[in-house]
Order: C-alpha cells, then sequence, then structure tokens
C-alpha cells in the first residue's frame, strides 16, 4: 500500500564542481611534492599561447627543465610545435570540451616523466570564459591577452582578470600598427584585479621575455622553498 | 558545435543531484547559486540541464537559478550597489567604480516528494 507523497526541501550547500576540485587538490599535493612550478596558460584563440611557449621554452633550454600539457580540440599541431623545444610535451585532445579538466591533466601527468621537472605549463583550450573556472592544480594562473583582441578584451573577462596571478599582453610589435589603447586595457584590470601584474611581451620579437622569465625563475624558486620547508 | 561549459557544469551538477538524491525520492526542483564571477548564461545552462538530464531519474526536473550580482563601490563618494553588469558609472559622476563578484558555483538545495511513510 502506498502512502501520500509530501514535497520536502533539502538545503546541500556544497560546490558544483567540487569533484574536479577534489582531483585538482591531489594534482596541487603532488606538484607541490616534485617542487613544480605549475602554470595553467589561459587565452583566447590566436593570442599566441603555443608561439609564447615555443619562445618561452627556446630561452628556458639549458636554464629549466620544464614539461609541458597541451590541451587541443582536435588537432596535435601544438603538442608537435612544442615538441620540437622540449623533449615532455603530452598533448590532451579534448574532443568538444572547450577547456581542460583537473582528471585530464592527472591523468597526462601520468603519462610523463617528471622527474627533475622544474616548470610545467599547461596550455589550455584556446577559450577566455570556461577554462577559468575549472581548478586544474596549478601554482598560478597566467591569462594571455594580445593587442588584435583589441583593448576591451579585459572587461570582458573579469573572470580571467580576477583569477590570473598574472597577465600577459602578446604581440607588444604589433603596437605601431594597432589603435589598442594600453592605459584603458590596463585601467580596466585593475579596477577588477588591483594587484595583478601585467607584462608586455612579444612571442615573435622576443620583447619583453626577460621579465616574464624572470616571473618563472621567481616561482621555480618559491615552488622549490616551499617544499624544503 | 563547440561543447559551452555549462554543459560540463550541467553535467557535474547532474551527478552531484543523483549522489544527494534519497533513494525513492523524485527530485522536483534543484537550486544553484551563482556567482557574477562565473559568467553563466542562464539560457545556455537551462539548455545544457535539460540536454543531460533526459532520460534520467531527475528528467523534467526544474533548475532554479540564483544569480548573484556585481557589487560596485565607488571610492570618491562610498556609494555600495549590486548591478548586472561590472563596468557602470556612479551617480556621482566617477566613471571607475570598482566592481566586485563572487565566483561561488553552488548546489544550494533540492526540493523532493518522498513517500509519506
Amino acid at each position: 500500500m502506498s502512502g501520500q507523497t509530501r514535497t520536502v526541501r533539502l538545503p546541500i550547500a556544497e560546490r558544483v564542481l567540487e569533484a574536479n576540485d577534489e582531483i585538482a587538490a591531489g594534482v596541487r599535493v603532488e606538484l607541490a611534492r616534485r617542487s613544480i612550478f605549475a602554470i595553467d596558460l589561459i587565452g583566447a584563440p590566436g593570442s599566441g599561447k603555443t608561439a609564447l611557449l615555443e619562445t618561452t621554452l627556446r630561452a628556458l633550454s639549458g636554464r629549466r627543465r620544464p614539461a609541458v600539457l597541451v590541451g587541443d580540440l582536435a588537432t596535435r599541431r601544438d603538442g608537435d610545435r612544442l615538441a620540437r623545444w622540449c623533449d615532455r610535451v603530452i598533448q590532451i585532445s579534448t574532443g568538444e570540451g572547450c577547456h581542460l579538466e583537473a582528471g585530464q591533466v592527472r591523468l597526462a601527468l601520468g603519462q610523463v616523466d617528471l622527474e627533475g621537472v622544474d616548470l610545467l605549463f599547461i596550455e589550455n583550450v584556446g577559450n577566455l570564459i570556461c577554462p577559468v573556472g575549472f581548478d586544474l592544480g596549478q601554482t598560478a594562473k597566467v591569462g594571455l591577452f594580445s593587442l588584435t583582441e583589441g583593448d576591451d578584451k579585459a572587461a570582458k573577462h573579469p573572470y580571467l582578470v580576477t583569477a590570473a596571478d598574472l597577465l600577459l599582453l602578446n604581440k607588444i610589435d604589433l603596437a605601431p600598427y594597432l589603435s589598442f589603447d594600453r592605459a584603458a586595457f590596463e585601467a580596466d584590470v585593475h579596477l577588477l584585479n588591483p594587484h595583478v601584474p601585467i607584462l608586455e611581451v612579444s612571442a615573435t620579437t622576443g620583447a619583453g621575455l626577460e621579465a616574464w622569465l624572470a616571473w618563472l625563475d621567481r616561482g621555480v624558486a618559491r615552488a622549490r622553498g616551499a617544499s624544503a620547508t | 558545435m563547440r561543447r559551452v561549459h555549462e554543459f560540463s557544469i550541467a553535467e557535474a551538477l547532474l551527478a552531484q543531484v543523483l549522489r544527494h538524491a534519497p533513494t525513492g525520492a523524485q527530485v522536483r526542483e534543484v537550486e544553484i547559486r551563482v556567482g557574477a564571477l562565473r559568467g553563466i548564461e542562464p539560457e545556455a545552462l537551462q539548455m545544457s540541464w535539460e540536454a543531460v538530464t533526459h532520460e534520467t531519474a531527475v528528467a523534467g526536473c526544474t533548475l532554479k537559478m540564483d544569480l548573484q550580482p556585481w557589487t560596485i563601490t565607488c571610492p570618491e563618494c562610498g556609494r555600495s550597489w549590486t548591478s548586472p553588469i561590472p563596468f557602470v558609472d556612479c551617480t556621482c559622476g566617477n566613471t571607475a567604480p570598482a566592481p566586485v563578484g563572487g565566483d561561488e558555483l553552488d548546489l544550494v538545495s533540492m526540493t523532493v516528494d518522498e513517500e509519506e511513510t
């Protein structure tokens, strides 16, 4: 015999992405144990993520032992480009996914020899919105904007701007040909995130690269110091 | 078509709802709270929710979204108010008051029909 039904509201109060966040926390612990400074690089398609990493890896050769995880929708092109400069590159094919998730990072890290690695670049899928909310276990989030995207891109993507530990403004060599208002871009950024540094770079000419490499060096030193204590 | 991030969120939410649903209860409504920073498109999330719940135990369950606004604070006059968009002018004439948004994305509650015993 079936009784009457009653309607009950059950309070839950739990993060929706808790499952992802838990995996990310595990990845973070493992990376910290290995003293690896891990960067989640987020930028729009065509902002120059792969080009920046190519230039960076070339400059770091002999100086750091980097590894790269690269998320791409369907091709291996980015991975192949980066493999010329680094022998520890893992391509993550995301299929239809518009961002990387912590489970994919954990899986990919199992496929790369992390012995001696001090710096990990995770090139996210080209997208300024979706990747930001998914913790990957990174040490730092780096947002990459470029001059060709227009000076209002930061204002239109507040989550990335507030979540980023560093913003890079790429294609600075094109400044003479574009009407990009750097002061307006910077003002928008600092309204949303008063403390985030902005470094201007050109992945093509190498302009501004030293400041970016110095920032990476400081991150590596911090990761090393943190695990020593 | 490329998958929107609302779809991944809907998938994660479904798994979470199924995990929390009491055995034998029919889930009628799921309530989430979304911070302004999340940049969720309500229509996209609604469509994704219908798609992922289709032919599951919670098909037809309503998704209630509590979208949190931005808090705008004007450093010139000290006024503070809420706004659906982050970049707005203050009534005092300041064109650059500071926007602050939350990044919460929480399952707040589930409303279920239970058999009375």
